[in-house]
């Protein structure tokens, strides 16, 4: 994690892109979390601040939106989708199988901060169900062997187990 | 064009060819192609937006040849590139087989996934390279537009999309041009345009390809809303999750502005419209108009009560025109070439066409455009090719989350607005899901439910509260913790969610519970009293075992078990271990000869 | 204009809410997120009604439903009534021990379902009306927080809120009691955070914390607000409009 300060400066750089309207809000928070992959506390309050809008209501935004997140996501993301053309061709399996190959379930994130799982409503690529993405990678017809192979490549895998 | 021949490749590169590899077929095809002499690259090898086709991508199509090329590999460009491209003579082991006679066909009318299909709203994609405007142009492209605005009145254009009969594809059917009309009655300004694309539900992704693959035709449709309702200003709210959507869309933005069919005094005729992409947040919820609304105006989604129309008060208080995505696609169609001709598509209530998303457990995945009126056994066993493997059909879901389970005795039903609501289903945004004997129908009304419960916007109490207990009744039944009794109050909470929510989502929450409930009761009985799943899919009431009667001891199951609990030698019996077994079903699923059995 | 609601005519202007009107004509409609003071929330639905316009039958929560003329309201028919108590059974599962809300299940014979579990110590509907109250007359120190079923209200973080004043409209404005506010003569817990009270420069009592007192200044634009409790004032201002009135002849 970056030192506050730092993280600052690179917020305020980030609201300035926007007209300082309340409106902009979701896109500002948007940003932010594609380049911290969190929201931290701290920009919360400054983009609050800078607003002019009170911090519970732009709380309630961040934990409103599920794109958005308050605690860091690990640096693997992996999105497990869980859309009902991959749930009926169990998908449940490949979550199932994440939690044993690195003991997370949807939402968590592991204690090393390398990896973490999402599940996600349906993206779009049903003909190659179940799909996961590893950092908006996308992997079609995944098998709990296939999974296995993948995360080793991202360096958790047979030896965290 | 410099000795190339006039020809061109169109590489199809839809998020699900993506995911397939198709980025690396048009890097490779480039490759060769700059290698070659004397040929100009870029006009040469485009990529486009999906195809539709999506269990057989990645797809790569020729023109004027009408070739079209399946499951394509990176390895095979070259031999495109020379045989094909330069030689003129196909690559016959990737062209597509017609399943009733056996042989390969060349081009995609011939292939019977397309042959059925009537292509309106999808009529540039897999054509047309999202990024190139003069594509679109070359297409007829802003004619209708400019048609609009030069030479007919702000009254006409709304009568001609009223006279079309067209209704809001996004679900709801509500009439479109009654939606503009009366936008433009009131005397209130500044007025917006919005385009739905916060497609949500779980295997629909017609938005996604049209947004992606053809973004021109809504900014089209746009205009020609803006000019006829009095409006200035638009906005397209493109769900988070379709990144490529939002490129591609915003790419064409700062395309048509260029030249000129956006900003300022368009065409030179005084009128302005401009349009900012606004992304969603991950909220299914968003996909409810006054939830997109309040999220545009940089509030959280939480629909408000729909008294007063958002026609009449909607962004920032302003009358305001939302439409999804398809339903803009078809309106230069409309304007280009009039209400009468839409209306000899299609049905009398539901004149045009409609994109479905064909998935599930079908042979031909992927999406397909046809009229309206059309059968669904058309659907799921002509275009669709039926259920895999050899496994039985067994339901369709059709409109996600907010519709319900057309069974087998139900598939002569013609697909329109009205008839599948009057069968206690509804049409929705398109998503069509087969699902065949190995699926769990309880399961599925606890997996939206659950879903609900997750995307709901948790103000009202019906809904919230609702979902809730659904919820727990729901995990109990498919754990064999039912009672007797819940059936009855699923159906008691069903009545008020449905009747008393605040929104649309709510409202509709309760239909694939209900839906099931009628159609599969029988299944929810067998799980509560007889604390058993049959379609072996709810792990504590399934346990898998071999029939010593219909074994022949291929060793398929063996193969395919994951967790290693499958005994048996070539040519005997084989057993499951069930201390071992995950219960994942593939055993189940790859035996030949249904000797795998749910107890 | 004139609508029906019950059998009975009532005048309404275009665009009143009909919770109102019914009030004014005597009808009564349950009510428990509906607070005369702030806007409309309409999310306990209890005041659900059947609305008839021109043929064309709706269900509406009259807190926010604006009335058009001729329309033919009933406000208990037997679907309405079912439907509330059903609304009623999920509130009870929710907040088994709310005073408020075992007062309406006796009043309707909700019975008791013991198949859903509710934390005892739940009170909160999730009605909003302590987050529009903030909005509207303190800070905005509090909001929802998440959504669908694991929505709740909170102040950011969970931690204490750095700008509640600590008044206690929140408190106050709740149906059900669900805030905790702690007074003991001296000091006002509320929100994690316990504040001094000040005292009343006429009775002594203390009523408001600094905090507040610092709010109502600046919204007020007054440089100090005058240390008067509500009952000092209400004495102070009957004192004011005796004296006023001494010089009035009976007629």
């Amino acid at each position: 994690m970056k030192k506050t300060e730092e993280m600052n400066a690179e917020t305020v750089e980030l609201m300035n892109k926007y007209p300082k309207e309340a409106r902009y809000s979701l896109a500002i928070l948007q940003d932010m979390q594609r380049k911290f992959n969190c929201i931290p506390k701290e920009s919360l309050s400054l983009i609050a601040e800078h607003l002019g809008i009170p911090l519970s209501r732009l709380y309630s935004m961040a934990t409103f939106y599920k794109a958005l997140s308050l605690k860091p996501k690990g640096e693997v993301i992996v999105k497990v989708c869980d859309g009902t053309a991959c749930h009926i061709r169990s998908s449940l399996v490949i979550i199932e199988e994440m939690r044993k190959i690195l003991n997370i379930g949807p939402g968590e994130t592991t204690e090393d901060g390398r990896f973490s799982l999402d599940t996600v409503n349906c993206l779009g690529s049903c003909a190659i169900a179940p799909v996961i993405t590893v950092n908006e990678k996308y992997y079609g017809k995944v098998t709990p062997v296939m999974l296995r192979e993948i995360l080793t490549g991202y360096g958790g895998g047979s030896d965290v187990r | 064009m410099s000795g190339n021949g006039g020809k061109t490749v169109l590489v199809c590169c839809g998020t699900g060819c993506i995911a397939n590899g198709s980025l690396e077929i048009l890097s490779a095809l480039r490759e060769r192609a700059a290698k070659a002499e004397g040929i100009d690259v870029k006009p040469l090898i485009k990529s486009t937006g999906c195809n539709g086709f999506c269990e057989n991508g990645p797809i790569v199509k020729i023109v004027p040849d009408q070739i079209s090329y399946y499951r394509v590999k990176r390895s095979d460009a070259d031999e495109i590139f020379d045989r094909t491209l330069l030689g003129g003579e196909a690559v016959d082991r990737l062209l597509h087989v017609d399943p009733a006679t056996g042989k390969r066909v060349r081009s995609q009318m011939e292939n019977e996934f397309y042959s059925r299909q009537t292509k309106l709203a999808l009529r540039n994609i897999g054509e047309v390279d999202p990024a190139d405007i003069d594509d679109y142009i070359a297409r007829d492209g802003y004619k209708a537009f400019a048609k609009a605005l030069l030479h007919m009145k702000p009254g006409d254009v709304i009568a001609e999309i009223e006279k079309s009969g067209l209704r809001g594809r996004g679900g709801a059917g509500f009439p479109t041009g009654r939606k503009w009309k009366q936008c433009a009655s009131y005397d209130s300004f500044p007025k917006y345009v919005v385009c739905n694309g916060d497609e949500g539900d779980p295997g629909a992704f017609m938005d996604r390809s049209i947004m992606e693959g053809d973004p021109n035709t809504i900014i089209e449709g746009m205009l020609i809303c803006a000019y006829a309702t009095g409006s200035s200003s638009g906005f397209i709210y493109i769900r988070d999750e379709y990144a490529l959507a939002v490129k591609n869309f915003t790419c064409a933005i700062e395309k048509a502005r260029e030249r000129g069919f956006l900003g300022g005094n368009i065409l030179g005729s005084g009128f302005d419209f401009d349009i900012q992409v606004v992304r969603g947040g991950g909220a299914f919820v968003c996909g409810e108009s006054t939830a997109l609304m309040a999220s545009i105006e940089g509030r959280v989604g939480e629909p408000r009560a729909k008294y007063i129309r958002s026609v009449e008060k909607g962004l920032w208080g302003k009358p305001t025109v939302l439409n999804n995505v398809e339903t803009w696609a078809n309106v230069p169609l409309i304007i280009m070439n009039g209400a009468d001709w839409f209306r000899t598509i299609g049905t009398e209530r539901s004149p045009g066409t409609k994109v479905f998303s064909l998935v599930g457990k079908i042979r031909n995945t992927g999406l397909v455009e046809v009229p309206m009126g059309i059968t669904i056994r058309e659907l799921v066993s002509n275009i669709g090719g039926g259920v895999p493997g050899n496994r039985n059909f067994k339901a369709v879901q059709t409109g996600g989350p907010s519709g319900g389970c057309i069974p087998e005795s139900m598939l002569d039903l013609e697909v329109d607005f009205d008839t599948l609501t009057e069968a206690g289903s509804m049409m929705g945004s398109g998503g069509m899901i087969v699902m065949d004997d190995r699926t769990c129908m309880v399961d599925v009304a606890r997996y939206y439910i659950g879903f609900l419960s997750e995307e709901s916007c948790g103000k009202c109490v019906p809904c919230r509260e609702g979902l809730r207990r659904m919820g727990e009744i729901l995990n109990d039944i498919c754990a064999g913790k039912g009672r007797e009794g819940d059936m009855e109050m699923l159906e008691k909470i069903c009545e008020t969610v449905s009747e008393a929510s605040l929104c649309g989502l709510g409202k509709s929450a309760p239909n694939p519970v209900m839906s099931t409930l009628k159609h599969f009761r029988d299944e929810y009985l067998s799980h509560i009293n007889g604390k058993r799943c049959p379609a072996g899919v709810c792990r504590e009431l399934t346990s898998y075992f071999i029939d010593p009667e219909a074994c022949v001891g291929c060793g398929l199951c063996r193969k395919k078990c994951p967790a290693d609990a499958i005994t048996g030698s070539l040519k005997s019996i084989h057993s499951i271990d069930t201390q071992k077994c995950i219960k994942c079903g593939n055993c189940m699923d790859v035996c030949r000869l249904k000797a795998v059995k749910v107890r | 204009m004139n609508i029906t609601i019950d059998g009975k005519i009532c005048e309404a202007e275009p665009g009143e809410l009909l919770l109102a009107v019914a009030a004014r004509n005597g009808i009564h409609i349950p009510t428990l997120c509906h607070s005369d003071a702030l806007a409309g929330l309409a999310s306990c639905r209890l005041c659900i009604v059947d609305v008839n316009e021109k043929g064309w039958h709706r269900t509406v929560t009259s807190c926010v439903y604006p009335v058009k003329a001729g329309i033919e309201v009933e406000t208990a028919t037997e679907r309405i009534v079912e439907m509330r108590r059903t609304i009623l059974m999920l509130l009870s599962a929710r907040a088994p021990d709310s005073d408020v809300i075992n007062d309406f299940k006796r009043r309707y014979s909700v019975p008791d379902v013991e198949r859903f579990s509710g934390d005892a110590k739940e009170k909160c509907i999730l009605c909003g009306l302590c987050v529009k109250a903030c909005e509207g007359v303190g800070p905005c120190a509090i909001s929802t927080v998440g959504r669908g079923i694991t929505k709740k209200v909170a102040t950011p973080f969970d931690e204490p809120s750095g700008v509640c004043t600590g008044c206690g409209s929140c408190a106050r404005t709740c149906p059900t009691g669900a805030i905790e506010m702690v007074e003991d003569g001296a000091t006002r817990t509320i929100w994690h955070r316990k504040h001094d009270l000040l005292k009343c420069r006429i009775c002594g009592e203390p009523y408001i914390t600094w905090m507040e007192m610092k709010y109502l200044s600046r919204r007020l634009g007054v440089k100090k607000l005058d240390l008067v409790c509500k009952k000092c004032r209400r004495e102070s201002l009957a004192e004011k409009m005796m004296e006023a009135s001494e010089h009035v002849r009976p007629l």
